[in-house]
């Protein structure tokens, strides 16, 4: 994986377990709004990306090349072998929200041009992210990508799951990303629902999100296929529901996310008392953050321990689903929770108080929240093995 | 198992609700547009607030969400959706230099905006996704409904594909070199001998259940791969049919995804020759044009056929009489690199 705090899982959860908060103002990105609201930047340039991967294929962009840089991550952590990755059987989901979009002005200049054309004409949707990853390693497999907003790379963990019960792929490279784009700043700027501080999840203060970027891939086989190799957790629980209240915000009974984090716990046949922790979607809008309180409120009554790591790397949209899996896969292999940073006080009409200091906790099943526009919710549940 | 109740078509051609497939409508500068229909049924209100492929998404889906209330989810692949709206917000952000912009065209601008408003439309708390797999999202949309209703057969879900035509993804496909330079009609659209295709949209909509009482068509197979090499399609399809064909059975009718671009012609003369001399072959994109969720029309097309069993001449590539059509493959590929195999049957 790679984020604002740390170009590998090793360097993120050393950053997660030091409360390093990696949202700054924007150094590589232009956009009028560089220096007036924070973000949660990988400060490499796409050139030394390039170089560093060395991708030199024409039309690659800096989603793509973020996607690459977690994928070679997981591949080489997982040892898998190069048969094993052209396989027939070895499926491909992933899920992209701005894909080439990150590209705005070119966008821009293609698609309003009479001749010529830059060399990103086919990099632009949220499909040539995979493809690019498919063709580089050239993957013979299922290849998916996946766009339910901000709850994108939950669904592609569930989808690549699936694909593995039904017999459609022997193992799956799940995964997300996004870049930092120009589109996607000014889209939330005219939601008024940036914050140009800090963002503060599950604080009655909390003034928005801040955006950030990265991308973070996984790998999922059948339990009987893994004997022998490193394994991390089970993907225990899933489950996928639409709020359908609004197309941009979230009801006040928050039932899609109740109805996630339910379906989730009914899949994975937990009582609620046995989820150890939940790492929240709490992207510190106004309305996620009360309308998540409240869905936990109404599931669990008594709510599991809870934070939010949007704090520390921004709302990284289409890779957030699949970075907070790792975190929270993080959370079960060293049975540790990180605190939720830039806290203050509760929410006064929840209550709630998320957690603030790292500490040991003895953990056995993770949830992870990921809810988007379009009412898209989705919650994942991690098991120890 | 996945068999198909109800499906309907809203694409260049007249084929929603009172069908009509032996009139062409002509392309106008190599781009055939949908006929919108006057979408009674949403409030005006709504309406104009809605983005097109949105608009043709909903149209294509309320005939079927009007009259069924059972739906457990929306299932939708889309390449494009939201292209039109996702410029618009785009040259606010040049032409206004990141001004004060408004948020109707972002919301808009996001491919899951469709299931999205199915959703809201319906109440539906439902499973809800959005497969952009480029020309495979439809495909991925199919496998993730069969995989759905395998594990709950009494399940029903809106399985859709929509993509539309902006002047944007227009112009950048054309940069490309996908559309054709000279200006082409339907009658001659497969023997320009040149490269590129013309444009094309649509918005279709299946109802799909695991259960086989009543229904239309049983979508029994799909295989999609990523490859230009013509030996490997060849392979996997041989594979395809081997697996999912029932001994003694044989493909009455290939629906082929040619699209007169005589770059990609190789791959439809490859399936073309591997399936048996006995066969009839169709095609229709004279019909739809090319676009990233194209198969989707085959698939509506598959149906009618199976219903009606009759096909218009000029789809007819090569017509053999026979008394019945069963077994339907549909071949299709997207920009000479993303291929899908589609095996339709017809359930006695």
């Amino acid at each position: 994986m790679i984020s604002a705090i740390g170009n590998t899982v090793a360097e993120n959860r050393t950053a997660l377990q030091e409360g390093k908060c990696g949202i700054t103002s924007l150094s590589l990105l232009s956009s009028k709004y560089a220096g007036i609201m924070p973000f949660g930047e990988i400060k490499i340039t796409t050139e030394e990306l390039k170089k560093k991967l060395n991708a030199t294929e024409p039309g690659v962009t800096r989603t793509s090349l973020l996607a690459l840089h977690a994928f070679n991550e997981a591949i080489n952590d997982s040892k898998l072998s190069s048969e094993e990755i052209i396989s027939f059987d070895t499926a491909l989901i992933g899920a992209s929200t701005v894909g080439g979009m990150c590209l705005t002005d070119e966008l821009y200049n293609d698609a309003n041009k009479k001749d010529g054309g830059s060399e990103y004409l086919s990099s632009y949707d949220c499909a040539s992210v995979n493809i690019y990853l498919q063709e580089r390693y050239k993957m013979n497999g299922p290849v998916n990508t996946i766009n339910t907003a901000c709850s994108s790379s939950a669904n592609a963990i569930m989808y690549g799951s699936r694909l593995i019960k039904s017999g459609r792929a022997k193992r799956a490279i799940v995964g997300g990303v996004d870049s930092l784009a120009k589109f996607t700043i000014n889209g939330f700027n005219a939601l008024h629902i940036l914050s140009s501080d800090i963002c503060t999840p599950f604080d009655e203060q909390r003034k928005g999100l801040n955006l950030g970027e990265g991308a973070a891939f996984l790998i999922l086989e059948k339990e009987e296929d893994t004997i022998g190799k490193k394994i991390y957790a089970v993907v225990s629980g899933y489950c996928n529901s639409n709020d359908s209240f609004h197309p941009s915000s979230l009801s006040d009974e928050g039932d899609g996310p109740y109805l996630a984090m339910k379906g989730a716990l009914d899949m994975a046949n937990l009582r609620k008392d046995e989820i150890s922790f939940i790492n929240a979607h709490g992207t510190a809008t106004e309305n996620n953050d009360a309308v998540e309180s409240t869905a936990m409120l109404r599931l669990f009554g008594k709510v599991p321990a809870f934070a939010s790591t949007k704090s520390n790397i921004g709302h990284t949209l289409a890779a957030a689903g699949a970075i907070e899996a790792v975190y929270s896969i993080l959370n079960l292999t060293h049975q540790e929770v990180y605190p939720s940073l830039h806290y203050n006080r509760p929410i006064t009409k929840t209550g709630l108080v998320p957690v603030q200091t790292y500490q040991k906790m003895p953990l056995q099943h993770v949830m992870s929240n990921s809810f988007g526009f379009a009412g898209n919710c989705s919650s994942l549940i991690f098991s120890t093995i | 198992m996945l068999y198909i109740h109800q499906s309907t078509c809203i694409s260049p051609q007249q084929t929603f609700l009172d069908v009509n497939i032996d009139v062409l409508h002509e392309p106008v500068e190599n781009k055939l547009k949908v006929i919108e229909p006057t979408y009674e049924d949403i409030p005006p209100g709504i309406l104009r607030r809605m983005a097109k492929a949105v608009r043709i998404g909903v149209g294509a889906a309320l005939p079927i969400i009007k009259n069924f209330s059972h739906i457990d989810g929306f299932i939708i692949g889309t390449s494009n959706a939201g292209m039109e709206d996702c410029i618009k917000f785009l040259n606010q952000i040049i032409q206004y230099e990141e001004g004060v912009l408004t948020p109707s065209n972002f919301v808009q601008s996001t491919p899951n905006a469709l299931a999205g408003q199915l959703g809201l439309l319906t109440k539906n708390k439902g499973y809800n996704i959005t497969h952009v797999h480029r020309g495979l999202a439809f495909e991925n949309a199919i496998v993730d409904a069969m995989m759905m209703l395998h594990d709950h057969p009494e399940n029903n879900y809106l399985l859709s594909a929509v993509d539309e035509t902006s002047a944007y993804n227009y112009n950048i496909d054309r940069l490309s070199g996908w559309y054709k330079k000279e200006v082409v009609t339907c009658e001659q659209f497969y023997q320009t001998n040149s490269t590129g295709s013309i444009s094309g949209e649509s918005a279709i909509a299946f109802l799909v259940s695991g259960e086989k009482v009543n229904a239309t068509a049983r979508l029994a197979a799909i295989h999609t791969l990523h490859t230009e090499e013509e030996m490997l399609i060849e392979k996997q399809l041989q594979y395809f049919l081997e697996k999912n064909l029932p001994a003694g059975e044989k493909i009455d009718l290939l629906i082929s995804g040619e699209n007169g671009d005589n770059r990609l012609l190789k791959y439809y003369t490859t399936v073309e020759n591997i399936l048996d001399d006995n066969i009839t072959i169709a095609r229709f994109k004279h019909m739809a044009g090319e676009y990233a969720t194209a198969s989707a029309f085959a698939v509506w097309l598959s149906c009618q056929i199976l219903q009606t069993q009759y096909i218009p001449l000029h789809m007819l590539k090569k017509s053999i009489p026979q008394s019945n059509t069963k077994n339907i493959l549909v071949y299709n590929n997207y920009k000479g690199s993303q291929h899908s195999f589609i095996l339709i049957t017809k359930e006695n």
